[in-house]
Protein backbone atom coordinates (compact mmCIF):
# COMPACT_ATOMS: atom_id res chain seq x y z
CA UNK A 1 0.00 0.00 0.00
CA UNK A 2 1.38 3.43 -0.90
CA UNK A 3 1.80 6.14 1.72
CA UNK A 4 -1.10 8.18 0.37
CA UNK A 5 -3.38 5.16 0.26
CA UNK A 6 -2.43 4.42 3.88
CA UNK A 7 -3.28 8.00 4.80
CA UNK A 8 -6.63 7.72 3.04
CA UNK A 9 -7.41 4.48 4.86
CA UNK A 10 -6.63 5.87 8.31
CA UNK A 11 -10.09 7.35 9.03
CA UNK A 12 -11.67 4.06 7.92
CA UNK A 13 -9.37 2.18 10.25
CA UNK A 14 -10.33 4.54 13.09
CA UNK A 15 -14.00 3.90 12.43
CA UNK A 16 -13.36 0.16 12.36
CA UNK A 17 -11.65 0.26 15.77
CA UNK A 18 -14.52 2.32 17.15
CA UNK A 19 -17.08 -0.21 15.90
CA UNK A 20 -14.99 -3.10 17.18
CA UNK A 21 -14.95 -1.67 20.71
CA UNK A 22 -18.70 -1.11 20.50
CA UNK A 23 -19.09 -4.70 19.31
CA UNK A 24 -16.95 -5.99 22.18
CA UNK A 25 -19.08 -4.06 24.67
CA UNK A 26 -22.21 -5.50 23.07
CA UNK A 27 -20.88 -9.07 23.07
CA UNK A 28 -19.66 -8.91 26.69
CA UNK A 29 -22.94 -7.44 27.90
CA UNK A 30 -24.85 -10.16 26.06
CA UNK A 31 -22.69 -12.87 27.63
CA UNK A 32 -23.35 -11.59 31.17
CA UNK A 33 -26.85 -10.14 31.11
CA UNK A 34 -27.21 -7.77 34.07
CA UNK A 35 -28.95 -4.45 34.57
CA UNK A 36 -25.72 -3.19 36.15
CA UNK A 37 -23.97 -3.40 32.80
CA UNK A 38 -26.41 -2.72 29.95
CA UNK A 39 -25.65 -3.63 26.34
CA UNK A 40 -24.66 -0.93 23.88
CA UNK A 41 -27.78 -1.62 21.83
CA UNK A 42 -29.97 -1.19 24.90
CA UNK A 43 -28.29 2.11 25.79
CA UNK A 44 -28.75 3.43 22.24
CA UNK A 45 -32.29 2.18 22.08
CA UNK A 46 -33.16 3.90 25.36
CA UNK A 47 -31.37 7.09 24.27
CA UNK A 48 -33.36 7.23 21.07
CA UNK A 49 -36.49 7.43 23.22
CA UNK A 50 -35.21 9.68 26.00
CA UNK A 51 -33.16 12.28 24.10
CA UNK A 52 -36.09 13.70 22.06
CA UNK A 53 -38.29 14.13 25.15
CA UNK A 54 -38.93 17.69 26.33
CA UNK A 55 -37.66 16.79 29.84
CA UNK A 56 -34.27 15.72 28.51
CA UNK A 57 -34.07 18.64 26.07
CA UNK A 58 -34.78 21.09 28.88
CA UNK A 59 -31.92 19.49 30.84
CA UNK A 60 -29.70 20.03 27.80
CA UNK A 61 -30.81 23.65 27.45
CA UNK A 62 -30.11 24.33 31.15
CA UNK A 63 -26.64 22.83 30.84
CA UNK A 64 -25.83 24.78 27.69
CA UNK A 65 -27.01 28.03 29.27
CA UNK A 66 -24.72 27.52 32.27
CA UNK A 67 -21.86 26.50 30.06
CA UNK A 68 -22.35 29.46 27.72
CA UNK A 69 -22.69 32.04 30.49
CA UNK A 70 -19.73 30.70 32.47
CA UNK A 71 -17.55 30.42 29.40
CA UNK A 72 -18.30 33.91 28.10
CA UNK A 73 -17.82 35.54 31.51
CA UNK A 74 -14.63 33.59 32.27
CA UNK A 75 -13.15 34.21 28.82
CA UNK A 76 -14.09 37.91 28.90
CA UNK A 77 -12.50 38.43 32.31
CA UNK A 78 -9.46 36.36 31.32
CA UNK A 79 -8.83 38.28 28.10
CA UNK A 80 -9.47 41.71 29.62
CA UNK A 81 -7.27 41.05 32.65
CA UNK A 82 -4.65 39.42 30.43
CA UNK A 83 -4.47 42.47 28.18
CA UNK A 84 -3.97 44.72 31.20
CA UNK A 85 -1.38 42.48 32.89
CA UNK A 86 0.39 41.79 29.60
CA UNK A 87 0.98 45.50 29.06
CA UNK A 88 2.16 46.41 32.53
CA UNK A 89 5.25 44.85 34.05
CA UNK A 90 4.47 46.51 37.38
CA UNK A 91 0.94 45.17 37.64
CA UNK A 92 2.08 41.76 36.49
CA UNK A 93 4.69 41.57 39.26
CA UNK A 94 2.11 42.77 41.75
CA UNK A 95 -0.55 40.23 40.81
CA UNK A 96 1.60 37.30 39.71
CA UNK A 97 1.71 35.47 43.09
CA UNK A 98 -2.07 35.69 43.30
CA UNK A 99 -2.80 34.58 39.73
CA UNK A 100 -0.21 31.80 39.94
CA UNK A 101 -1.83 30.41 43.08
CA UNK A 102 -5.37 30.66 41.71
CA UNK A 103 -4.25 29.11 38.46
CA UNK A 104 -2.69 26.15 40.27
CA UNK A 105 -5.85 25.64 42.36
CA UNK A 106 -7.92 22.79 40.88
CA UNK A 107 -11.15 24.48 39.83
CA UNK A 108 -13.13 21.48 41.11
CA UNK A 109 -11.97 22.24 44.64
CA UNK A 110 -13.88 25.51 44.75
CA UNK A 111 -17.25 23.85 44.07
CA UNK A 112 -18.12 23.25 47.77
CA UNK A 113 -17.10 26.79 48.63
CA UNK A 114 -19.10 28.13 45.71
CA UNK A 115 -22.16 26.24 46.96
CA UNK A 116 -21.76 27.86 50.37
CA UNK A 117 -21.26 31.27 48.79
CA UNK A 118 -23.85 31.22 46.01
CA UNK A 119 -26.26 28.48 47.12
CA UNK A 120 -27.47 25.88 44.67
CA UNK A 121 -28.70 28.34 42.04
CA UNK A 122 -27.49 29.25 38.61
CA UNK A 123 -24.91 31.68 40.00
CA UNK A 124 -22.94 28.79 41.52
CA UNK A 125 -22.68 26.88 38.24
CA UNK A 126 -21.78 29.96 36.26
CA UNK A 127 -19.20 31.06 38.85
CA UNK A 128 -17.29 27.77 38.97
CA UNK A 129 -17.28 27.44 35.18
CA UNK A 130 -16.10 31.06 34.80
CA UNK A 131 -13.37 30.42 37.37
CA UNK A 132 -12.14 27.35 35.51
CA UNK A 133 -12.20 29.21 32.17
CA UNK A 134 -10.63 32.44 33.35
CA UNK A 135 -7.13 31.25 34.25
CA UNK A 136 -5.99 29.36 31.15
CA UNK A 137 -7.29 32.30 29.09
CA UNK A 138 -5.64 34.86 31.34
CA UNK A 139 -2.25 33.14 31.32
CA UNK A 140 -2.28 32.66 27.55
CA UNK A 141 -3.36 36.24 26.92
CA UNK A 142 -0.52 37.58 29.07
CA UNK A 143 1.99 35.39 27.23
CA UNK A 144 0.57 36.43 23.87
CA UNK A 145 0.82 40.12 24.69
CA UNK A 146 4.35 39.74 26.00
CA UNK A 147 5.35 38.04 22.75
CA UNK A 148 4.26 40.99 20.58
CA UNK A 149 7.34 41.82 18.50
CA UNK A 150 9.33 45.00 19.20
CA UNK A 151 8.80 45.97 15.55
CA UNK A 152 5.03 45.92 16.02
CA UNK A 153 5.36 47.90 19.26
CA UNK A 154 7.57 50.51 17.57
CA UNK A 155 5.24 50.74 14.59
CA UNK A 156 2.26 51.24 16.89
CA UNK A 157 4.11 53.94 18.82
CA UNK A 158 4.97 55.77 15.59
CA UNK A 159 1.31 55.55 14.52
CA UNK A 160 0.23 57.42 17.69
CA UNK A 161 -1.53 54.41 19.20
CA UNK A 162 -2.58 55.17 22.80
CA UNK A 163 -2.79 52.63 25.67
CA UNK A 164 -6.43 51.57 25.26
CA UNK A 165 -6.24 51.42 21.49
CA UNK A 166 -2.99 49.48 21.78
CA UNK A 167 -4.64 46.85 23.95
CA UNK A 168 -7.66 46.44 21.69
CA UNK A 169 -6.25 46.98 18.21
CA UNK A 170 -2.67 45.76 18.55
CA UNK A 171 -2.20 43.45 21.53
CA UNK A 172 -5.54 41.64 21.23
CA UNK A 173 -5.19 40.60 17.57
CA UNK A 174 -1.46 39.94 17.94
CA UNK A 175 -2.10 37.66 20.94
CA UNK A 176 -5.13 35.98 19.38
CA UNK A 177 -3.34 32.74 18.41
CA UNK A 178 -2.28 32.22 22.04
CA UNK A 179 -5.66 33.38 23.34
CA UNK A 180 -7.35 30.72 21.21
CA UNK A 181 -5.01 28.07 22.59
CA UNK A 182 -6.16 29.13 26.08
CA UNK A 183 -9.82 29.22 25.05
CA UNK A 184 -9.56 25.66 23.79
CA UNK A 185 -8.10 24.34 27.04
CA UNK A 186 -10.77 26.34 28.84
CA UNK A 187 -13.54 24.71 26.82
CA UNK A 188 -12.81 21.23 28.13
CA UNK A 189 -12.34 22.64 31.64
CA UNK A 190 -15.73 24.32 31.33
CA UNK A 191 -17.49 21.08 30.40
CA UNK A 192 -15.86 19.26 33.34
CA UNK A 193 -16.93 21.95 35.80
CA UNK A 194 -20.42 22.04 34.33
CA UNK A 195 -20.90 18.33 34.96
CA UNK A 196 -19.31 18.33 38.39
CA UNK A 197 -21.34 21.27 39.59
CA UNK A 198 -24.52 19.64 38.27
CA UNK A 199 -23.61 16.37 39.99
CA UNK A 200 -23.42 18.03 43.37
CA UNK A 201 -26.02 20.72 43.28
CA UNK A 202 -28.57 21.16 40.54
CA UNK A 203 -32.28 20.57 39.98
CA UNK A 204 -31.76 19.99 36.27
CA UNK A 205 -29.09 19.73 33.58
CA UNK A 206 -27.45 16.70 32.00
CA UNK A 207 -25.17 16.18 35.02
CA UNK A 208 -28.19 16.13 37.30
CA UNK A 209 -29.94 13.74 34.87
CA UNK A 210 -27.09 11.23 35.21
CA UNK A 211 -26.99 11.29 39.03
CA UNK A 212 -30.77 11.16 39.23
CA UNK A 213 -30.99 8.13 36.91
CA UNK A 214 -28.18 6.49 38.87
CA UNK A 215 -30.18 6.89 42.08
CA UNK A 216 -33.10 5.16 40.32
CA UNK A 217 -30.78 2.32 39.14
CA UNK A 218 -31.59 3.23 35.52
CA UNK A 219 -28.18 2.25 34.21
CA UNK A 220 -29.18 2.49 30.56
CA UNK A 221 -30.03 6.15 31.14
CA UNK A 222 -26.79 6.70 33.06
CA UNK A 223 -24.73 5.38 30.14
CA UNK A 224 -26.90 7.35 27.73
CA UNK A 225 -26.15 10.53 29.67
CA UNK A 226 -22.43 9.82 29.59
CA UNK A 227 -22.64 9.19 25.86
CA UNK A 228 -24.50 12.45 25.39
CA UNK A 229 -21.83 14.43 27.28
CA UNK A 230 -19.13 12.76 25.19
CA UNK A 231 -20.90 13.79 22.01
CA UNK A 232 -21.49 17.28 23.37
CA UNK A 233 -17.79 17.72 24.15
CA UNK A 234 -16.87 16.43 20.73
CA UNK A 235 -19.29 18.73 18.89
CA UNK A 236 -18.21 21.77 20.93
CA UNK A 237 -14.58 21.06 20.14
CA UNK A 238 -15.31 20.73 16.41
CA UNK A 239 -17.31 23.97 16.45
CA UNK A 240 -14.44 25.64 18.25
CA UNK A 241 -11.98 24.50 15.58
CA UNK A 242 -14.23 25.84 12.81
CA UNK A 243 -14.38 29.24 14.51
CA UNK A 244 -10.63 29.22 15.20
CA UNK A 245 -9.79 28.37 11.59
CA UNK A 246 -11.90 31.29 10.41
CA UNK A 247 -10.75 33.87 12.94
CA UNK A 248 -7.08 32.90 12.70
CA UNK A 249 -6.98 32.35 8.93
CA UNK A 250 -4.38 35.14 8.66
CA UNK A 251 -2.22 33.45 11.27
CA UNK A 252 -2.24 29.96 9.78
CA UNK A 253 -1.41 31.47 6.39
CA UNK A 254 1.55 33.40 7.78
CA UNK A 255 2.85 30.49 9.86
CA UNK A 256 2.52 28.05 6.96
CA UNK A 257 4.40 30.40 4.69
CA UNK A 258 7.40 30.85 6.98
CA UNK A 259 7.49 27.15 7.80
CA UNK A 260 7.83 26.22 4.14
CA UNK B 1 20.47 86.98 17.24
CA UNK B 2 16.92 88.41 17.18
CA UNK B 3 14.18 85.82 17.02
CA UNK B 4 12.98 86.80 13.51
CA UNK B 5 16.48 86.51 12.09
CA UNK B 6 16.99 83.19 13.80
CA UNK B 7 13.76 81.86 12.33
CA UNK B 8 14.77 83.00 8.88
CA UNK B 9 18.17 81.39 9.21
CA UNK B 10 16.44 78.12 9.98
CA UNK B 11 13.68 78.48 7.44
CA UNK B 12 14.97 75.64 5.31
CA UNK B 13 15.73 73.37 8.26
CA UNK B 14 13.03 70.86 9.16
CA UNK B 15 15.03 68.78 11.60
CA UNK B 16 17.93 69.85 13.80
CA UNK B 17 19.97 67.37 15.80
CA UNK B 18 21.81 69.18 18.54
CA UNK B 19 24.89 67.59 20.19
CA UNK B 20 23.21 64.26 20.75
CA UNK B 21 24.84 61.64 22.97
CA UNK B 22 23.57 58.28 24.10
CA UNK B 23 24.85 55.75 26.59
CA UNK B 24 22.78 52.61 27.12
CA UNK B 25 24.52 51.77 30.39
CA UNK B 26 25.45 54.37 33.01
CA UNK B 27 29.19 53.78 32.71
CA UNK B 28 29.12 51.91 29.43
CA UNK B 29 30.65 53.05 26.14
CA UNK B 30 28.73 55.78 24.33
CA UNK B 31 26.62 54.57 21.40
CA UNK B 32 26.48 58.15 20.14
CA UNK B 33 28.86 60.96 20.94
CA UNK B 34 28.04 64.60 20.27
CA UNK B 35 26.17 64.06 16.99
CA UNK B 36 24.96 67.28 15.37
CA UNK B 37 23.51 68.02 11.94
CA UNK B 38 20.59 69.64 10.20
CA UNK B 39 18.16 68.22 7.67
CA UNK B 40 16.76 70.60 5.06
CA UNK B 41 13.14 70.54 4.04
CA UNK B 42 12.58 68.26 1.05
CA UNK B 43 16.06 66.78 0.90
CA UNK B 44 17.03 63.13 0.93
CA UNK B 45 19.73 62.69 3.53
CA UNK B 46 21.50 59.36 3.77
CA UNK B 47 23.16 58.28 7.02
CA UNK B 48 25.86 55.77 6.23
CA UNK B 49 28.40 53.92 8.31
CA UNK B 50 29.57 50.45 9.30
CA UNK B 51 27.48 48.39 11.70
CA UNK B 52 27.75 49.52 15.30
CA UNK B 53 28.22 53.19 14.42
CA UNK B 54 24.95 54.15 16.10
CA UNK B 55 22.88 54.75 12.96
CA UNK B 56 19.85 52.93 14.28
CA UNK B 57 20.21 54.50 17.73
CA UNK B 58 20.33 57.91 16.06
CA UNK B 59 17.21 57.15 14.04
CA UNK B 60 15.33 55.88 17.08
CA UNK B 61 16.14 59.06 19.00
CA UNK B 62 15.15 61.26 16.04
CA UNK B 63 11.73 59.62 15.83
CA UNK B 64 11.17 59.72 19.58
CA UNK B 65 11.25 55.97 20.27
CA UNK B 66 14.42 56.21 22.39
CA UNK B 67 15.50 59.06 24.63
CA UNK B 68 18.90 60.72 24.35
CA UNK B 69 21.36 60.86 27.24
CA UNK B 70 22.26 64.41 26.23
CA UNK B 71 21.31 66.78 23.46
CA UNK B 72 18.03 67.45 21.70
CA UNK B 73 16.28 66.78 18.41
CA UNK B 74 14.22 69.69 17.07
CA UNK B 75 11.44 69.13 14.59
CA UNK B 76 10.31 72.49 13.17
CA UNK B 77 12.11 74.11 16.12
CA UNK B 78 10.13 72.04 18.69
CA UNK B 79 11.96 69.41 20.71
CA UNK B 80 11.02 65.79 19.97
CA UNK B 81 10.03 64.10 23.24
CA UNK B 82 7.76 61.34 21.95
CA UNK B 83 6.96 59.96 18.49
CA UNK B 84 5.61 62.96 16.55
CA UNK B 85 2.71 62.75 14.13
CA UNK B 86 4.85 64.40 11.44
CA UNK B 87 7.39 61.57 11.29
CA UNK B 88 6.77 58.20 9.66
CA UNK B 89 9.22 55.30 9.86
CA UNK B 90 9.91 52.28 7.70
CA UNK B 91 11.79 49.60 9.60
CA UNK B 92 14.16 47.03 8.18
CA UNK B 93 12.05 44.05 9.14
CA UNK B 94 8.97 44.57 7.00
CA UNK B 95 7.67 41.09 7.81
CA UNK B 96 7.32 42.03 11.46
CA UNK B 97 6.33 45.69 11.23
CA UNK B 98 3.27 45.15 9.05
CA UNK B 99 0.30 43.95 11.11
CA UNK B 100 -0.18 40.33 10.02
CA UNK B 101 -3.83 40.24 11.11
CA UNK B 102 -4.80 43.05 8.75
CA UNK B 103 -5.07 42.86 4.98
CA UNK B 104 -2.68 45.00 2.96
CA UNK B 105 -5.20 47.80 2.43
CA UNK B 106 -6.22 47.80 6.10
CA UNK B 107 -2.57 48.09 7.08
CA UNK B 108 -2.27 51.15 4.87
CA UNK B 109 -5.58 52.59 6.16
CA UNK B 110 -4.45 52.25 9.78
CA UNK B 111 -2.65 55.64 10.03
CA UNK B 112 -5.81 57.36 8.69
CA UNK B 113 -8.09 55.97 11.41
CA UNK B 114 -8.47 59.28 13.26
CA UNK B 115 -8.96 61.53 10.24
CA UNK B 116 -12.33 63.10 9.50
CA UNK B 117 -12.57 61.21 6.22
CA UNK B 118 -15.28 58.58 5.76
CA UNK B 119 -14.38 54.93 5.48
CA UNK B 120 -14.83 55.03 1.72
CA UNK B 121 -12.51 58.03 1.46
CA UNK B 122 -9.87 56.39 3.64
CA UNK B 123 -10.11 53.26 1.53
CA UNK B 124 -9.66 55.31 -1.64
CA UNK B 125 -6.65 57.14 -0.14
CA UNK B 126 -5.04 53.85 0.89
CA UNK B 127 -5.66 52.29 -2.50
CA UNK B 128 -4.14 55.34 -4.20
CA UNK B 129 -1.06 55.04 -1.97
CA UNK B 130 -0.70 51.36 -2.91
CA UNK B 131 -1.10 52.25 -6.58
CA UNK B 132 1.59 54.88 -6.24
CA UNK B 133 3.99 52.25 -4.92
CA UNK B 134 3.20 50.05 -7.91
CA UNK B 135 1.00 47.65 -5.95
CA UNK B 136 -2.11 46.65 -7.86
CA UNK B 137 -4.51 43.86 -7.04
CA UNK B 138 -2.97 43.08 -3.64
CA UNK B 139 -5.21 45.26 -1.44
CA UNK B 140 -7.27 42.35 -0.10
CA UNK B 141 -4.30 40.03 0.42
CA UNK B 142 -2.51 39.48 3.69
CA UNK B 143 1.12 40.64 4.02
CA UNK B 144 2.48 37.07 4.14
CA UNK B 145 1.02 36.42 0.70
CA UNK B 146 3.41 39.00 -0.83
CA UNK B 147 7.12 38.82 -1.61
CA UNK B 148 9.57 40.66 0.65
CA UNK B 149 9.98 43.51 -1.81
CA UNK B 150 6.24 43.95 -2.09
CA UNK B 151 5.82 43.87 1.68
CA UNK B 152 8.37 46.64 1.97
CA UNK B 153 6.43 48.66 -0.63
CA UNK B 154 3.34 48.22 1.55
CA UNK B 155 5.32 49.48 4.55
CA UNK B 156 6.40 52.55 2.52
CA UNK B 157 2.82 53.13 1.36
CA UNK B 158 1.62 52.97 4.97
CA UNK B 159 4.32 55.45 5.99
CA UNK B 160 3.43 57.90 3.21
CA UNK B 161 -0.36 57.66 3.39
CA UNK B 162 -0.67 60.17 6.21
CA UNK B 163 1.52 62.69 4.30
CA UNK B 164 4.29 62.91 6.91
CA UNK B 165 6.78 65.78 6.83
CA UNK B 166 9.65 63.39 7.40
CA UNK B 167 10.08 59.80 6.30
CA UNK B 168 12.74 57.86 8.24
CA UNK B 169 14.00 54.65 6.68
CA UNK B 170 16.07 52.23 8.76
CA UNK B 171 18.00 49.93 6.41
CA UNK B 172 14.76 49.45 4.50
CA UNK B 173 16.23 47.39 1.66
CA UNK B 174 18.73 45.32 3.66
CA UNK B 175 16.53 42.22 3.75
CA UNK B 176 15.72 41.91 0.04
CA UNK B 177 17.70 40.50 -2.89
CA UNK B 178 19.91 42.72 -5.07
CA UNK B 179 17.48 43.09 -7.99
CA UNK B 180 14.56 43.95 -5.72
CA UNK B 181 16.83 46.35 -3.86
CA UNK B 182 17.62 48.32 -7.05
CA UNK B 183 13.93 48.34 -7.89
CA UNK B 184 12.99 49.66 -4.45
CA UNK B 185 15.71 52.33 -4.64
CA UNK B 186 14.10 53.64 -7.81
CA UNK B 187 10.65 53.48 -6.22
CA UNK B 188 11.98 55.62 -3.38
CA UNK B 189 13.56 58.12 -5.80
CA UNK B 190 10.29 58.37 -7.71
CA UNK B 191 8.26 58.88 -4.53
CA UNK B 192 10.71 61.54 -3.38
CA UNK B 193 10.52 63.27 -6.76
CA UNK B 194 6.74 63.30 -6.71
CA UNK B 195 6.31 64.47 -3.10
CA UNK B 196 8.69 67.40 -3.04
CA UNK B 197 7.53 68.29 0.43
CA UNK B 198 8.56 65.06 2.09
CA UNK B 199 11.99 64.99 3.68
CA UNK B 200 13.68 61.61 3.73
CA UNK B 201 16.34 60.40 6.15
CA UNK B 202 17.64 57.08 4.92
CA UNK B 203 19.86 54.97 7.17
CA UNK B 204 22.00 52.39 5.36
CA UNK B 205 25.32 50.57 5.58
CA UNK B 206 25.54 50.49 1.77
CA UNK B 207 27.82 53.29 0.52
CA UNK B 208 26.70 52.93 -3.11
CA UNK B 209 23.08 53.10 -2.10
CA UNK B 210 23.70 56.26 -0.07
CA UNK B 211 25.51 57.94 -2.98
CA UNK B 212 22.88 56.86 -5.50
CA UNK B 213 19.88 58.09 -3.51
CA UNK B 214 20.91 61.06 -1.43
CA UNK B 215 21.33 64.81 -1.78
CA UNK B 216 23.76 64.72 1.14
CA UNK B 217 25.42 61.84 2.93
CA UNK B 218 26.17 61.89 6.64
CA UNK B 219 29.10 59.56 7.30
CA UNK B 220 29.29 57.96 10.75
CA UNK B 221 31.92 55.75 12.37
CA UNK B 222 31.67 53.55 15.45
CA UNK B 223 33.19 53.48 18.93
CA UNK B 224 31.87 56.01 19.75
CA UNK B 225 29.21 56.61 17.12
CA UNK B 226 29.76 60.05 15.64
CA UNK B 227 29.57 62.05 12.44
CA UNK B 228 32.91 62.25 10.65
CA UNK B 229 31.87 63.88 7.39
CA UNK B 230 28.98 65.41 5.51
CA UNK B 231 29.25 64.83 1.77
CA UNK B 232 27.33 66.89 -0.81
CA UNK B 233 26.41 64.43 -3.53
CA UNK B 234 25.60 66.94 -6.29
CA UNK B 235 24.51 64.29 -8.76
CA UNK B 236 21.84 65.46 -11.21
CA UNK B 237 18.26 64.22 -10.86
CA UNK B 238 16.48 62.21 -12.09
CA UNK B 239 18.98 59.46 -11.42
CA UNK B 240 19.20 56.13 -13.19
CA UNK B 241 20.86 52.92 -12.01
CA UNK B 242 23.35 52.58 -14.88
CA UNK B 243 23.92 56.21 -15.97
CA UNK B 244 24.28 57.58 -12.45
CA UNK B 245 26.39 54.76 -11.09
CA UNK B 246 28.84 54.92 -14.00
CA UNK B 247 29.35 58.71 -13.78
CA UNK B 248 32.66 60.16 -12.54
CA UNK B 249 30.86 62.17 -9.88
CA UNK B 250 29.27 59.01 -8.44
CA UNK B 251 32.68 57.39 -8.12
CA UNK B 252 34.10 60.52 -6.53
CA UNK B 253 31.28 60.61 -3.97
CA UNK B 254 31.51 56.95 -3.05
CA UNK B 255 35.30 57.23 -2.76
CA UNK B 256 34.98 60.23 -0.49
CA UNK B 257 32.60 58.31 1.77
CA UNK B 258 34.81 55.24 1.73
CA UNK B 259 37.90 57.32 2.55
CA UNK B 260 36.19 59.03 5.47
CA UNK B 261 35.34 55.63 6.96
CA UNK B 262 38.70 54.01 6.22
CA UNK B 263 40.62 57.01 7.56
CA UNK B 264 38.72 56.86 10.81
CA UNK B 265 39.24 53.11 11.13
CA UNK B 266 42.98 53.54 10.53
CA UNK B 267 43.12 56.26 13.19
CA UNK B 268 41.34 54.01 15.66
CA UNK B 269 43.61 51.05 14.94
CA UNK B 270 46.61 53.36 15.38
CA UNK B 271 45.16 54.52 18.68
CA UNK B 272 44.68 50.95 19.85
CA UNK B 273 48.29 50.04 19.08
CA UNK B 274 49.76 52.82 21.20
Amino acid sequence: MTASAARAARPLLGAAVFLAVLGLWQAEARRHPSYLFPAASAVLERASHVWPTSEFLSDVVSSLERLGAGYVIGAGVGVALGLVLGSSVGLRRLLEPLTELLRATPAISIVPAAIVLFGLGEAMHVAVIAFAVCFPVLVNTVEGVRAVSPEVRDTAAMLQVGPVERAVRIHLPAALPQIFAGLRIALSAAVILLVISEFVGAGDGVGHYITFQQSQFNTEEVYGGILFLGLLGYVLNRLFLVVERRVLAWHYGAVGESGR
Amino acid sequence: MPRAVEQEAHAGVVLRVDSLSKRYAENGPPALSDVAFEVRRGELLAVVGPSGCGKTTLLRIVCGLTSASAGTVFLDARPVLRPPREIAVVFQDYSRSLFPWLTVVRNVMFPLRRTQASRAERLATAEAALEELGLRGVARKYPWQLSGGMQQRVAIARALVSRPEILLLDEPFASVDALTRAELQDVLLRVHGEHRRVTIVHVTHDIDEAAYLADRVLVMTPAPGRVVRLVDVELPRPRAQTATRSSDRFLAVRNEIQEAITEQQALQRGGERQ
